[in-house]
């Protein structure tokens, strides 16, 4: 109920929610076949039969618009997933058992720290070779290691708690104190920290596809329509208006309710 | 003070050596055989084949050419380019090298105390309507990525009102755009810092000292509060610098300048690699150096932790 008072969280949670559903929804939405040319409507303006134009080979702008939020959003969530997995998992065994795996896990997270994290993107993609495959990996591993730090944190302030003592000495196996009785408590936090995470997650697969060591032709991007309008801004600005303005309500959007719900869990950052 | 020095530098030739050993393997194992790729069509002629694979040391065993890759970084020699055959890494990035890294660091130089004065600004007006819009173009700047900004500041200041060139690079009216674009993130990003932090020291019993002995506010946000706020403030220089140099990459493919940035992503595409890896290294070398600086620096500025190493 409070979190529907939290103005930003609302905004936030409508533009998500409405570019999710374009995303969803968007293969139905689109007017016409993304990959369709169409010589005869090459930068057709908007209106008309073509809402929002066509770009450079005729293709319908509008339908590659729709196209583009559900890849961007795919692989967003595919990051989401994998760092998710992997920074939980290490960040709970770093805090819980310590030691020499807590070492190792804290000193490799410095070291990616270390690095700008597109110099690594870049690094990943000469390797990989430019495409979907070299975004998901360079973010994962970029990503990964706050969440890991976050889930250490938290754990580390929970292995003395009384409940965890508790059960630690009726009995209960390891794995089922990890699993039932930590992950519970510290799954708030890290939801909130992903949520935040999710726009720069977008903003990043969007910059290396504006970079073109991203999503590869003829699969649309909004990061590389940007591209692609920016060299005709000045004869044909829709193509480059339209998808950095698409670009901008989702990470303004996730960034918006990453913060409402970052105050609603933290009453105390709000005042700030 | 000295230790904690130590540490940090001894911390930085262990991410360089990583660095290198990263770079190198990423040479092993990218796609296709250079030296195929530079005879092109005269993939036939064995002796030249012979011949640039003894050039590019590509014939000795695997453990020699690591050595001698870490000794030529050492000396700033990244080998030779797969793209300009025979010709030396280095002077492939010449250019670049002189643009790149000043182009963040002006970009640097000038975001602080834009970003310093617009969270002051803010802050001094908490719970205002000027606060409320402030904090609205902060936010708003941190979630418009500068590519998609670039969109609408070129449509509008290079094509609507033709003010300023659309790209390229040279005279000073060709730097404008891709600066703005470089200190918008930047600056907004110190600014929402500065206002967090300044409402924190705000709530010090130091303040309402200062204000209940009846000095003026302006004494007590600059002289009292602000200073406070630099220590935690500078903390952020090297994430900032960090963002900085990769908007480099960005706003150099946008506006077509020879920097570094554009350089890497032409040579992904050449499978220059060895031109890839120079730049790897070299941004990595930067961004350490100036969280290197940043240690010092809240060293310096903060007894407590110079002590306290």
């Amino acid at each position: 109920m409070t979190l529907l008072r939290n103005r930003h969280a609302v905004i936030g949670g409508v533009l998500v929610g409405f570019v999710t559903l374009l995303a969803v929804l968007g293969p139905w939405l689109a007017p016409f076949d993304y990959e369709a040319v169409d010589m005869e409507a090459v930068w057709a303006p908007p209106g008309g039969e073509h809402l929002m134009g066509a770009d450079a080979l005729g293709r319908d702008v509008l339908s590659r618009f729709l196209v583009g939020a559900r890849v961007s959003l795919g692989v967003a969530l595919s990051v989401l997933a994998i760092t998710l997995v992997i920074g939980v998992t290490l960040g709970v065994v770093s805090g819980y058992v310590g030691g020499l795996v807590d070492t190792l896990v804290m000193r490799l997270a410095d070291i990616i720290f270390a690095f700008p994290e597109l110099i690594l993107a870049i690094l990943v993609a000469a390797v990989l070779g430019p495409g979907k495959l070299a975004v998901v990996v360079s973010l994962a591993l970029v990503w990964w290691p706050g969440i890991a730090r976050l889930t250490r944190s938290l754990v580390l302030s929970l292995k003395s708690a009384l409940f965890v003592d508790a059960a630690i000495t009726s009995g209960t196996p390891t794995a089922r104190i990890l699993l039932q009785h930590i992950l519970p408590n510290i799954a708030a936090p890290i939801a909130v920290r992903a949520s935040l995470g999710v726009g720069f997650i977008i903003m990043a697969e969007a910059t290396l596809s504006f970079l073109g060591l991203g999503v590869q032709e003829p699969e649309p991007t909004w990061g590389a329509m940007i591209r692609d309008g920016i060299g005709a801004l000045r004869t044909d600005p829709h193509l480059a208006l339209f998808a950095s303005l698409g670009l901008a309500t989702v990470v303004i959007g996730f960034n918006f309710l990453g913060d409402g719900l970052r105050d609603w869990l933290d009453p105390k950052a709000s005042s700030r | 003070m000295w230790r904690f020095a130590f540490r940090r530098v001894f911390g930085i030739v262990l991410v360089l050596f990583v660095a290198v050993v990263l770079t190198f393997g990423a040479l092993q194992y990218v796609p296709g055989d250079p030296i195929l790729i530079l005879l092109g069509d005269q993939s036939g002629d064995v002796e030249l084949e012979a011949r640039l694979r003894a050039e590019y040391g590509l014939d000795r065993p695997l453990t020699e050419q690591f050595v001698s890759y870490l000794g030529g970084v050492l000396r700033g020699d990244f080998g030779l380019s797969f793209r300009f055959a025979s010709t030396p890494v280095k002077d492939v990035l010449a250019t670049g090298l002189a643009i790149s890294p000043v182009l963040a660091l002006v970009a640097l130089v000038l975001s602080v105390p834009l970003g310093i004065g617009l969270g002051t600004f803010a802050a001094r007006r908490k719970g205002t309507l000027a606060d409320s819009l402030t904090m609205f173009v902060l936010v708003l700047g941190i979630s418009i990525p500068n590519f998609a900004l670039a969109s609408f500041l070129v449509y509008l200041f290079a094509v609507r009102v033709p003010l300023l060139p659309v790209a390229g690079w040279g005279t000073p009216a060709q730097a404008v755009l891709p600066l703005v674009l470089l200190i918008v993130p930047a600056m907004v990003y110190i600014g929402r810092l500065t206002r967090t932090y300044l409402l924190e020291v705000l709530q010090e019993d130091y303040i309402r000292t200062a204000r209940a002995k009846g000095l003026r506010e302006h004494l007590v946000i600059y002289r009292h509060a602000l200073r406070n706020t630099l220590v935690p403030l500078s903390t952020s220089i090297g994430i900032i610098f960090g963002g900085l140099l990769s908007g480099t990459f960005v706003v150099e493919t946008i506006f077509n300048i020879p920097g570094l940035g554009s350089l890497a992503i032409q040579s992904v595409f050449a499978r220059d690699y060895p031109v890839v890896m120079a730049v790897v290294l070299l941004y990595t070398l930067f961004y350490s150096l100036i969280n290197l600086g940043v240690d010092l620096l809240y060293g310096v500025l903060d007894p407590r932790i110079r002590l306290s190493s």
